[in-house]
């Protein structure tokens, strides 16, 4: 499976990388923007004191990284791709609170902590990948292995502290939260890719369909003019037209 | 909401959407762009697909593959 | 059995949610304080379970979940606007179905499943009348003219109603795709800023030019006998692109736009003479668009004061935050009176949906009142302190109110950049000294030290001041934006004091955008500045939000922390804790 996906990573990489590198950078940047929300929201929720300010560090270094990669993909990018900040937010949907709760309260402690280890260790072998391959150009590696440094100890202090949440359980717990947690990390790859066929197919049927039925009815529709009009006349109640969606 | 609230049932969930497009099509029909209609039912039609294949992301992939 | 009714705007941008029980607003709060993505759109859950909590009271206890706009008109809208610009919509017709057909279409099915309340009990009021009522039910006036100006809601761009005993009776509307705001946004574009979030600088950079692109925007926005305005359509294309706002005739007209994150040279001795000019030329740009937006304004006003035949005026929707704006409708405008509530964009939609609701619609009783924008969560002290102990910042307690002033006041005096926590949220985008950054504002390196050391923001943008209020004088505000004072929704001329004691505060053209801050509104923050007035003759300080580039104003005791460990501010007091930098250990990096 590890070898599996590393291929995945040299292949899908050679492309990416060669083809849209600011798009790479912006996207690990927001990727990192959105673990920083995530480790922030976790400070916020854990009852175990003495791991929140592993907690802390860890979102500051993820909040720095964003900034790092944010930075290098405008230099890549050059001074006029200037991405603007509401298209950023719009990817970062999936962090922070989905659902109503954060990733820490759907998952519970030590299922973060082994999403936490799982993530920052899928996150150093696909960096590790890109430099085997030699994709990166000479500022983008540099970049990266500062970063580098600081994913290591995520991924090991993520795991001891999974292992010593797990002691009494014993080690058998923990392996099981690691497990849980690809799983569900290969689920969410699945629709994701499911969705996006979606997107793209449902583009398609509705492109087709402005071609071909819409221009019919282009004979009836009118902009509407401009300067004061009468508002719209309402022959409900109040509170009738208060329940209605139209 | 921090606890998941309670969800409405299939059913429920079907009435509503049968709801918000019979109040869609019924503000057409009585409003100023009643030639509309057509278009929308059109849509209504897609809309149900989309919302169906949202609910069964996991074979998704599969129906779209078929069409 | 008390009326409990959850007022809910979302699904475009800044979500929020408000709760009201028996006629009175009890809690609202934006969703980005708590998911941390500015101008969230998504559902307000986390809000709406903070303004639940608040109360005491849960899902079930929801009599009315009032949602802010007619989702179906506004379908009706997008899909009649494709049809009529077809083929040019190619692009933006099966981006806005999907999203229609697949999600927003069913906002009731959302709303039921998100908030867990009874589908019977979803209500809609209409996106213009949520902001009408939210400036209306929320002001000082028992009659008045209501005028709301945003981008869109359902049809209506510009809408004029007439508020009393009576309830809002709408009296007219201008439609889309004529929009006041959306022209103002399409500049906002021009000018290399993002739509919905870069407005305040345009008018932050228009004090920098002169208004020389006037003649060629009143061609693309020409003001209508009828008291109303038409867009030349040929240069604009908010209503059938679904990227760009403006077209290439704008661009033969007005030159090339500003790219994104071009320098400001204008305030770089070091330019060159081109790149000065260029920026000259977009600094015109931006006065241009703000005088055409304020003549417009003045002209839809006479026509509303005439229309309604009222003495005074609230103004709500986006548009209606332009402080520059404001004060030439007060200076010049035919109204008695102006109000305009803090949050007059989409966040005060959910307040004002549920207001129509219990007001307008079930008919409580409303009386005039002083609006108070401080509606969102408090910080609870004792989790602050053992947070700030677990994370290893230094930490001084200050239970006594005159201690806690008086420290504060030091640091302030000694140059420092404190975060300053305290009560409850502000709703809407202005900090009124609840999650404020402050600074003195005497220097005269002040602005440019906030700016680059902790805001990191554009610095052409200018400060703005709290000011106590007995010392309302350091202000020029007129006499029919008095009732403004408090909320920083009027830019007015500074004094010849200001100017001279207080540069950091006042804009290159002189003007300041004040809070007067009265002791029984607000009597911690009103100390602070009596303190600052006592040492220094001076009762201001500089205020900004508290928040870094492109964030949300911090919501959670974390949030400060964190705002704190990646800036250089110098405290955040929380309450009655002064918490200090962060060791390095405790950045890492």
């Amino acid at each position: 499976m590890g070898a599996l996906r590393r291929a995945w990573i040299g292949l899908t990489g050679q492309f990416a990388w060669r083809l849209r590198p600011a798009h790479m950078l912006r996207s690990f940047s927001r990727t990192e923007q959105g673990s920083a929300l995530d480790m922030f929201a976790a400070v916020e929720s854990t009852d175990r004191r003495d791991i929140r300010k592993k907690y802390f560090r860890h979102a500051l270094d993820e909040w720095r990284h964003a900034g790092i990669f944010r930075e290098r993909a405008r230099e890549v990018a050059g001074p006029d791709a200037v991405e603007s900040g509401r298209e950023e937010a719009g990817m970062l949907v999936e962090h922070g609170i989905v659902g109503g709760r954060t990733l820490f309260e759907r998952l519970g402690e030590r299922d973060f902590l082994a999403f936490v280890f799982v993530a920052e260790a899928d996150a150093v072998e696909q960096f590790g990948v890109y430099a085997r391959h030699g994709l990166l150009d000479a500022g983008t590696e540099a970049a990266l292995e500062r970063i580098l440094k600081d994913e290591l100890f995520h991924v090991s202090y993520s795991k001891h502290e999974l292992d010593r949440l797990s002691e009494a359980e014993g080690a058998a717990a923990a392996r099981g939260a690691v497990r849980r947690i690809r799983w569900s990390r290969f689920k969410e790859g699945y629709l994701r890719l499911s969705r996006d066929i979606g997107h793209g197919m449902s583009s398609l049927w509705l492109l087709a369909l402005y071609g071909l039925v819409l221009p019919p009815f282009r004979l009836f529709a009118r902009l509407e003019a401009p300067g004061w009009q009468a508002p719209p006349t309402e022959a409900r109640s109040a509170a009738d037209a208060l329940m209605s969606e139209a | 909401m921090s606890s998941e609230p309670p969800k409405p049932s299939r059913l429920e969930s079907i009435l509503m959407r049968l709801g918000t497009a019979g109040a869609l099509l019924a503000m057409l029909g009585r409003g100023s762009r009643p030639w509309m209609l057509p278009l929308v039912l059109v849509l209504l039609v897609i809309g149900a697909g989309m919302v169906f294949l949202q609910s069964v992301q996991y074979v998704a992939p599969f129906i779209y593959m078929v069409f | 059995m008390p009326q409990v009714t959850l007022g809910v705007s979302a699904l475009y941008h800044d979500a929020a949610a408000a709760l009201m029980i028996d006629g009175q607003v009890i809690a609202a709060a934006q969703e980005e304080r708590f998911s941390r993505l500015k101008h969230d759109p998504s559902l307000p859950v986390r809000a709406a379970q903070w303004c639940l909590d608040e109360a005491g009271l849960s899902a079930q206890d929801i009599d009315q979940l009032i949602f802010y706009e007619k989702p179906l008109r506004k379908f009706e809208r997008i899909l009649s606007t494709s049809i009529a610009t077809f083929p040019r919509s190619a692009l933006s017709f099966p981006r806005q179905m999907k999203a229609w057909l697949g999600d927003k279409l069913w906002t009731r099915n959302r709303l039921v499943e998100a908030f867990g309340v009874r589908p019977e009990r979803v209500g809609f009021s209409d996106h213009h009348r949520s902001h009408a009522a939210s400036a209306f039910y929320s002001g000082p006036f028992e009659r008045a003219a209501v005028l709301v100006a945003d981008g869109v809601g359902e049809w209506a761009t510009t809408s004029l109603w007439r508020g009393g005993p009576a309830g809002l009776e709408p009296l007219g509307e201008v439609r889309w795709p004529h929009s006041l705001g959306l022209l103002y946004s399409a500049m906002t574009a021009f000018l290399g800023f993002a739509v919905n979030e870069g407005e305040y600088k345009v008018m932050g950079m228009a004090a920098w030019g002169t208004p020389r692109y006037r003649e060629a925007l009143d061609r693309v926005g020409r003001l209508l006998p009828d008291g109303g305005f038409a867009l030349d359509l040929d240069h604009f294309s908010h209503h059938w692109h679904p990227t760009r706002a403006y077209t290439d005739r704008l661009v033969a007209l007005l030159g090339p736009p500003r790219p994104p994150g071009a320098p400001f040279a204008l305030l770089d001795p070091s330019a060159s003479a081109a790149a000065r000019a260029e920026s000259q030329r977009h600094a015109d740009l931006a006065a241009s668009v703000q005088s055409w937006l304020e003549d417009a304004l003045l002209h839809v006003i006479r026509h509303a004061h005439q229309r309604s035949g009222e003495a005074n005026l609230c103004l709500a929707g986006g548009v209606a935050l332009n402080a520059v704006a404001n004060h030439r409708l007060a200076l010049e405008g035919p109204f008695a009176q102006l109000f305009v509530q803090p949050a007059a964009g989409d966040a005060g939609g959910a307040l004002g949906a549920a207001q129509w609701a219990s007001f307008g619609v079930a008919g409580r009783p409303w009386s005039p009142s002083r609006f108070r924008p401080d509606l969102g969560p408090s910080l609870d002290e004792g989790r602050v302190a053992d947070l700030v102990a677990d994370l290893g910042f230094p930490c001084e307690a200050l239970p006594h109110e005159d201690a806690l002033l008086d420290r504060a006041a030091q640091d302030l005096l000694s140059g420092q950049v404190l975060g300053w926590v305290q009560g409850r949220a502000e709703l809407g985008p202005r900090a009124l000294g609840h999650r404020s950054i402050l600074a003195d504002p005497r220097g005269p390196d002040t602005a440019l030290r906030v700016n680059t050391r902790v805001k990191l923001r554009e610095p052409f943008r200018p400060f703005a001041p709290s000011i106590a209020e007995e010392q309302a004088a350091l202000v020029q505000l007129p006499p029919a934006a008095a009732a403004l004072g408090p909320y920083m929704t009027v830019a007015c001329p500074a004094s010849d004091r200001l100017r001279e004691a207080a540069p950091a505060v006042v804009h290159v053209n002189g003007s300041t955008r004040p809070q007067l801050v009265s002791a029984a509104d607000d009597p911690r923050y009103h100390g602070l500045l009596r303190r600052m007035g006592e040492a220094t003759g001076l009762s201001a300080l500089l205020n900004t939000s508290f928040n870094l580039k492109g964030e949300p104003l911090v919501g959670s005791a974390t949030d400060a922390l964190a705002t704190l460990a990646r800036c250089e501010l110098d405290a955040v007091y929380i309450g009655p804790l002064r918490v200090g930098r962060p060791p390095a250990r405790v950045l890492g990096g």
